[in-house]
């Protein structure tokens, strides 16, 4: 791509993000969201968060194959005890990243 | 209008709302900041040059539908399919703008623009364990602006740091990961309830199994399954209490 064909994409990507994430912002109080559907939206952060997480901690980046025991895994699930433990979350990436680091270097999964 | 005067201002800046919003949105900046070093080393490494990466993180400020156009970049893809990329990689928020919008109704709409455009996945979760009701309060937007702005300062800080460092970042350290963590910490005093539990464990499980979807596709699907379960169990469950 010429340089101004990039600048282009990246104008246009801009314009993608204004319609997704302000979209409703801005016309939102005129559309008529049923109960049920604002009910079920409640749940939308959490599943989507969860959509983030389960792939990074179950796939192997490079093949895209299942694998269940991988450093990354490991340290999630560590990770997630840390915190119901002690509730802190710059802790918890702390202990989370060296965690992944030490098993990662040591190759033990 | 006299109804809305006697409502409180949620525009007004109220000085502890705003402190509580960076408060709360703190620990998550360092797995922010690490997410956009990510990105920001994948569009030196993908072929942008620097001004076009810093135009990229400074316009776009989407790291997943900025991840997925950079290989249709390079591989000169037409733009309107990288554009189509970008609105199908975005959609969940589309789901959290509803979520947020009916808050800040009353705001003039370069405000509401600005509010919804810097509001990410974190940041979203975060206000509404705050102020699950749409009832207007005061400090509402100084608390989301407490949470949106350093937000914003630490994504681009990280992501302009990691343009910079370039190819100097080697990819198996797995900075990444620092950013899966923060989600993780956000998430579990989310899933305090049995359907929100469900919901949560069938979201990560389709979203692995779809991975292979097109166009992230597989994590909206993951985001309507998921919703669908939690409601499915919420409604088993209020049957059985009703019945007791």
């Amino acid at each position: 791509m010429s340089d101004l064909e990039i600048w282009i994409t990246i104008i246009a990507l801009a314009v993608a993000t204004g319609i997704t994430r302000s979209g409703f912002w801005l016309v939102g109080h005129r559309v008529n969201i049923p109960p049920r559907v604002h009910e079920m939206l409640r749940y939308a952060p959490s599943c989507a968060l969860a959509a983030i997480v389960g792939p990074d901690l179950l796939l192997d980046p490079s093949t895209t194959q299942l694998t269940v025991l991988n450093p990354k895994l490991v340290a999630g699930v560590a990770s997630i005890g840390w915190y119901l433990f002690r509730r802190n979350m710059l802790e918890t990436i702390v202990f989370g990243m060296l965690l992944f680091t030490a098993l990662r270097l040591l190759h033990l999964f | 209008m006299n109804d809305t005067d006697r409502q409180p201002d949620i525009a007004a800046h109220h000085e502890a709302s705003w402190r509580e919003g960076i408060r709360v949105g703190m620990p998550t900046l360092f797995g922010i900041a690490a997410w956009g070093v990510v990105v920001g080393v994948a569009m030196i490494k993908s072929g942008l040059t620097v001004p076009q990466a810093l135009g990229m993180t400074l316009l776009v400020f989407a790291g997943s539908a900025q991840l997925a156009s950079l290989p249709l970049i390079a591989a000169a893809a037409p733009i309107w399919v990288i554009f189509a990329t970008a609105l199908v990689v975005n959609l969940r928020f589309l789901i959290f703008s509803a979520l947020l919008a009916p808050h800040f109704a009353s705001l003039p709409w370069y405000r509401r623009l600005a509010l919804g455009y810097t509001a990410g996945d974190l940041t979203v979760a975060l206000f509404l364990q705050r102020y699950p009701d749409v009832r207007p309060e005061a400090g509402k937007v100084s608390f989301l602006k407490g949470l949106l702005h350093p937000n914003w300062l630490a994504w681009q800080g990280g992501s302009i740091a990691g343009i910079f460092l370039g190819n100097q970042v080697p990819a198996d350290w797995g900075l990444g990961f620092a950013g899966t963590l923060a989600i993780i910490c956000i998430l579990v005093p989310m899933v305090a309830s049995k359907p929100a539990l469900c919901g949560v464990l069938v979201a990560g499980v389709v979203a692995v199994l779809a991975a292979g979807m097109p166009y992230k596709l597989g994590l909206l699907a993951a985001v309507v399954v998921g919703m669908a379960t939690a409601m499915a169990v919420e409604e088993i469950g209020g049957r059985k209490a009703k019945n007791v």
